[in-house]
């Protein structure tokens, strides 16, 4: 299964991967549209963390035993069980917050623009690879399966063997 | 404090249309140019620190930034143009010698540019480098005058041929083009492991540069030129028995006669270990090797490495290309080298004086042509490699330097750009956006190697692919029958003793 | 197996007693690990699939009936799972590996899992009847007569729920009392308030919340009540009820004052239900004890949810923690090792979130320590009332054990995880406390391991 995989050390802390991931969850999709009308109402899901000049983006990390799916009490967040991918049901969930208090990695926010829902990273399911991953400036994120020690599934060109 | 007389260079222009207030541009000027206030709501540029270096204008995700550069609004005056006036408003409030980066930019005749290639047409037919052999292979070391072999078979037996000449160490070439010498101190670390990890994945060289051989880079030593400057960085036997070749470095394009100097705030703890000098201490490399004196000090020097690297790889000089160039790299070759390494006008550096690199020097396609003129006359061409170096900007400019003369060319200003470098020339400041020209943590995240490495290789593999064309378009199968060759060069637009010096003849005369 | 008698057996590889979140969490479980064995739940409830901390969400009028399940519709068919409602288990024949129902059915089992939950709290309560103000009989009130007054009710179940609706519906109800100030007590509270109804909140200790709110979180909570017209009397409980032509009429506080009321919700806490159990074969206190594979004293009886005592990795100490995400959590051991895959429960706190009146908050923890001289407990708290906003730390030996945010809740997990851990924080506690606080501030190791993913090497 693939997951978003971080690495620290290439992170410019530019925040493009929170801009991207707010223009994919918006209602027109469109850049310079979702930030001059819709700001307000969109948050991103991932978030970028800061101090001096180290920072790295995270995001939801759609553990094995995810916490939050037990934690909630409306069956709302829910683990696929062939991609793997938790994702909140925004027609159940009832904004008790339970998820946020028990994400070890506080990827989950309020959304309070429309209906109090929990917000987290979708991975994109839409997406042949998440926005944030291939959006990155740097490469500081990989989107790939862990096979043999190694990365797969992330950009591969004609060098690698 | 009085007026300021200097103007600002650029202009930068954001569309209120396009800006989304994303800050990305705020974030990632090292000059401080863009600022945000959270009362309006909008981003401020200030335009008189804003370098040029396109940073901000790549980054921004919806093109809402342009650079300009700012044409000064002086009256017209063919004579004192803006840079003079730059220059002297400049001087006038620093009272210094004035520094810039990266190679001259001032318009001198650029020869490669008045240089043309040939082609095969009915006479000799061009080869397809995709369905025929081709080979670019490139060997760099002194070659033998003669090979003598002894034929040790019976004809019974089916014979066998021994070579009895001891041939000299070479490097051997996948493709004519080496990266150059950039030292870490000039250039940050991931900046280095991209050259390295490209030219072992590529199966060509990269130089050290005066800055010695970073620990972590050991594993690329196989593809390694190190450099033995005048300041000795990071010389000792370890040093020199681990590269494939030791390279003296007399002088280099950008700078002909001087040194350097690394400000003793970039000697981080790092560069001081790989230098091996006291970190925080100024780095100076002094004009002159201080045991170098004579043409025979050097030739000393010089089969004082190769005992010390017990004669097992090539030991080559490296000069600028000056008036004398000619008879310079003559006495090098004869004092023994098995390269000569000449870097023109044109060559790059992280910090230089301004009046020397514009004005110091000749340009390397006059250098290379004469150079290899003079050693054939003499009949020693054979005995070392030439190299050159010193703004070659395209695979076409390494065709024409091959044809002139040279066995392989090294590329320092062109690897960089292909890194990210954007020419704002403004190295010496150590602030450079683009993570290459500077020790910052914050600046030197944003060269990720990985990258860097595969647009290296990108690099090498379509100038090499370009390469190839070339040859078989002009009925060429291998580099060798290249080498030197100049009747496939013609010129156009230049003096009868411009000819004459490149040894070439004009367009549209046959030979 | 045929036959009408009713003394005949019926036989299932799991059986699950409690069909809420514990219950399924291990029918789930089970299943994952074994697809044929046959699974069986008994609920004594009606309902198919009801998620209880939604029951006051209904009450409000905020979820519809049919949005208070928390599994699929399709849940129990596609996993295989036959759902008895309306089966109360009476006991539990250990040696023959079988349980009775009320109506008299006996069920064989392989494995046996009680996830039955708790029953609210009745205390008992003086209770005085009046005819034309003139009073009549004092007795009782207890947990066996409680329902049988009008107006009077508890709060645990989608039935209670439902008979709380139907009564404010046909009686014009424009106040209610709520006795208890806990977490049930609350959120009916609010359930209240969104219908426009004002409340009386009565309360024993001398705050709300008083399992992980402490005094200065209590206010913020407490004014933002008040300032709707409602009332809260802390350090209180009601002494006597005053019954008139069998409805609640009024009650005496403690103190003294006495209040109309025709709507009484009782909400003092919810106790394990061991009335089925026999505690000589089961062993139990407050709660069934049980071991870190969630096995009881008995062989092939395991327990989890509400109805146990479990580790409390704060405490050091087993107690009863009743909610949810330890339920759920408990619920995927013991189904996990019914179905022979090991695993095994590290322990729990006591935590929550709760949002009333919009004012979010997530508590957990040990948060009522003090701090004595020569202690290790050190404590830090931002208060701001203005802003409803507060926030308070409470480390021991340099760890995290207990947290109150109340305002602004962004990422509470993370304390959590840090609780959970144990992590050493020497050097960094001064983080903290930061506005920005994050993952990045935390000890390098526990960090990469977060940060970098599973998998990869650090």
């Amino acid at each position: 299964m693939k997951r978003i995989y971080i690495n620290e050390e290439y992170c410019l802390g530019c925040r493009l991967c929170e801009i991207y991931c707010q223009v994919k969850h918006s209602k027109s999709k469109k850049m310079i549209k979702a930030f001059k009308k819709e700001l307000s109402d969109v948050l991103p899901r991932v978030l970028v963390e800061e101090i001096g000049y180290n920072s790295f983006a995270i995001q939801c990390r759609h553990c094995a035993d995810a916490p939050c799916v037990d934690a909630c009490i409306s069956g709302a967040m829910v683990k696929n069980e062939n991609t793997g991918v938790v994702t909140c049901d925004e027609e159940k969930c009832v904004g008790c917050w339970s998820c946020i208090m028990v994400c070890p990695y506080g990827v989950i926010k309020r959304d309070l623009s429309s209906r109090k829902i929990a917000s987290k990273c979708d991975l994109c399911e839409d997406e042949d690879i998440p926005v944030c991953v291939k959006n990155c400036p740097n490469e500081a994120l990989k989107f790939g399966e862990i096979k043999d020690g190694g990365l797969t599934g992330s950009k591969k060109d004609v060098w690698s063997k | 404090m009085a007026l300021k007389l200097t103007e600002s260079e650029f202009e930068i222009e954001r569309d209120p249309d396009k800006c989304i207030s994303c800050q990305v541009c705020v974030r990632q000027c090292s000059n401080d140019v863009h600022d945000f206030d959270s009362d309006d709501d909008i981003i401020i540029s200030d335009s008189q620190k804003c370098v040029g270096c396109h940073r901000c204008e790549s980054m921004c995700p919806t093109g809402a930034l342009k650079i300009k550069e700012r044409e000064a609004q002086f009256k017209t005056n063919a004579n004192w143009s803006a840079h003079h006036l730059h220059n002297l408003y400049k001087q006038a409030d620093a009272g210094g010698v004035m520094l810039t980066g990266m190679g001259s930019d001032k318009p001198y005749p650029i020869y490669w540019d008045h240089i043309l290639f040939n082609a095969s047409q009915v006479t000799n037919p061009s080869i397809d480098p995709l369905r025929e052999p081709m080979e670019i292979k490139t060997f760099i070391g002194k070659k033998s005058q003669e090979l003598k072999f002894d034929n040790t078979g019976e004809e019974e037996k089916g014979f066998s041929i021994k070579l009895n000449t001891r041939l000299s160490p070479q490097l051997e070439l996948s493709t004519p083009i080496m990266f150059s010498a950039m030292s870490y101190g000039s250039i940050s670390f991931n900046a280095c492991r991209s050259l390295a990890a490209a030219s072992s994945g590529f199966g060509t060289y990269y130089n050290t540069g005066e800055g010695g051989l970073h620990r972590d880079l050991y594993k690329y030593a196989g593809n390694t030129i190190v450099q033995v400057a005048s300041g000795r960085f990071g010389v000792d036997a370890d040093y020199l028995n681990r590269g494939a070749a030791v390279e003296i470095k007399i002088g280099q394009g950008a700078k002909p006669g001087i040194g350097g100097h690394l400000p003793g705030e970039k000697v981080t703890r790092d560069i001081s270990n790989t230098r091996m000098i006291p970190q925080g201490t100024d780095a100076i490399s002094p004009a002159p090797h201080h045991d170098i004196y004579s043409i025979e000090d050097l030739s000393q020097l010089i089969h004082a490495l190769k005992e010390a690297t017990r004669w097992k790889k090539p030991v080559g000089v490296k000069v600028s290309a000056v008036h004398n160039i000619a008879p310079i790299a003559s006495g090098i070759v004869r004092a023994g080298a098995d390269f000569v390494t000449i870097d023109g006008l044109r060559g790059g550096t992280g910090a230089a004086p301004q009046a020397i690199r514009d004005n110091v020097g000749i340009p390397i396609e006059l250098a290379v042509a004469s150079v290899d003129e003079r050693l054939r006359e003499e009949g020693i061409r054979h005995r070392a490699s030439i190299l050159i170096a010193g703004s070659i900007r395209s695979s076409s400019d390494v065709i024409k330097a091959i044809a002139l003369g040279a066995d392989a060319v090294y590329i320092g200003t062109a690897a960089l750009i292909v890194m990210g470098c954007h020419l704002c020339q403004k190295c010496y400041t150590g602030k450079c956006n683009w993570g290459i020209a500077t020790q910052d943590p914050y600046l030197t995240k944003r060269l990720n190697p990985e990258i860097g490495t595969r647009r290296l290789l990108n690099l090498l593999r379509a100038w090499s692919l370009e390469i190839k064309e070339m040859l078989g378009g002009a009925g060429i199968n291998a580099i060798e029958s290249l080498r030197g060759n100049r009747e496939h060069l013609r010129g156009v637009s230049i003096s009868d003793r411009e000819l004459s010096i490149l040894g070439i003849k004009h367009a549209g005369e046959p030979w | 197996m045929s036959g009408a008698n009713k003394y005949d057996m019926e036989t299932t590889q799991y059986l699950i007693i409690g069909n809420s979140a514990s219950g399924l969490a291990a029918a789930g479980a089970i299943r994952s690990e074994d697809k044929k064995g046959r699974i069986t739940i008994l609920t004594e409830e009606e309902q198919v699939n009801y998620s209880k901390p939604l029951i006051t969400y209904y009450l409000a009028g905020k979820v519809d009936l049919e949005k208070t399940g928390f599994k699929d519709r399709d849940f129990y068919t596609s996993n295989n799972i036959s759902l008895l409602t309306g089966t109360r288990v009476i006991s539990i024949d250990v040696e023959g590996s079988h349980v009775v129902t009320g109506g008299g059915k006996k069920i064989k089992f392989g494995k046996l899992l009680i996830a039955s939950g708790g029953k609210p709290v009745i205390p008992k309560i003086k209770m005085t009847g009046f005819s034309h103000k003139k009073r009549q009989g004092c007795s009782l009130m207890d947990s066996s007569n409680y329902s049988s007054i009008k107006g009077v009710f508890t709060l645990t179940t989608l039935e209670d729920a439902m008979k709380v609706r139907d009564y404010i519906e046909k009686n014009e109800i424009g106040s209610a009392t709520i006795l208890g100030g806990g977490l049930i007590g609350l959120k009916s509270a609010e359930a209240f308030l969104e219908l426009g109804i004002k409340i009386n909140i009565v309360e024993l200790a001398d705050r709300i919340l008083a399992a992980t709110f402490d005094s200065r979180a209590s206010s913020i909570i407490e004014n933002a009540i008040e300032a709707r017209g409602s009332s809260i009397h802390k350090d209180n409980t009601i002494d006597e009820i005053f019954i008139r032509s069998g409805r609640i009429s009024g009650y005496r506080l403690r103190d003294g004052i006495e209040k109309n009321c025709r709507l009484l919700i009782i909400a003092v806490g919810v106790n394990p239900d061991l009335s089925f159990i026999d505690k000589g074969l089961i062993r139990a206190g407050r709660g069934i004890k049980v071991d870190g594979r969630m096995q009881t004293s008995a062989p092939n009886i395991y327990a989890s949810g509400d109805v146990i005592e479990g580790p409390d990795i704060l405490l050091g100490q087993n107690r009863n923690i009743a909610i949810w995400p330890l339920a759920v959590g408990q619920g995927n051991v013991a189904g996990s090792n019914m179905a022979g895959r090991e695993a095994h429960y590290q322990g729990g706190y006591f935590m929550n979130s709760v949002e009333i009146l919009g004012i979010p908050s997530i508590s957990m923890g040990m948060t009522n320590v003090d701090v004595d001289d020569g202690s290790s407990v050190e404590v830090k708290t931002e208060f701001r009332p203005e802003r409803n906003q507060y926030k308070k730390i409470v480390i021991r030996d340099n760890r995290v054990i207990g947290i109150i945010m109340i305002g602004n809740i962004e990422r509470a997990g993370i304390y959590s995880g840090l609780i959970k851990n144990r992590i050493d924080l020497s050097g960094m506690k001064e983080n903290i406390f930061r506005e920005d606080f994050g993952i990045i501030h935390l000890p390098s190791d526990y960090k990469k391991h977060l940060v970098v993913g599973e998998g990869i090497e650090v």
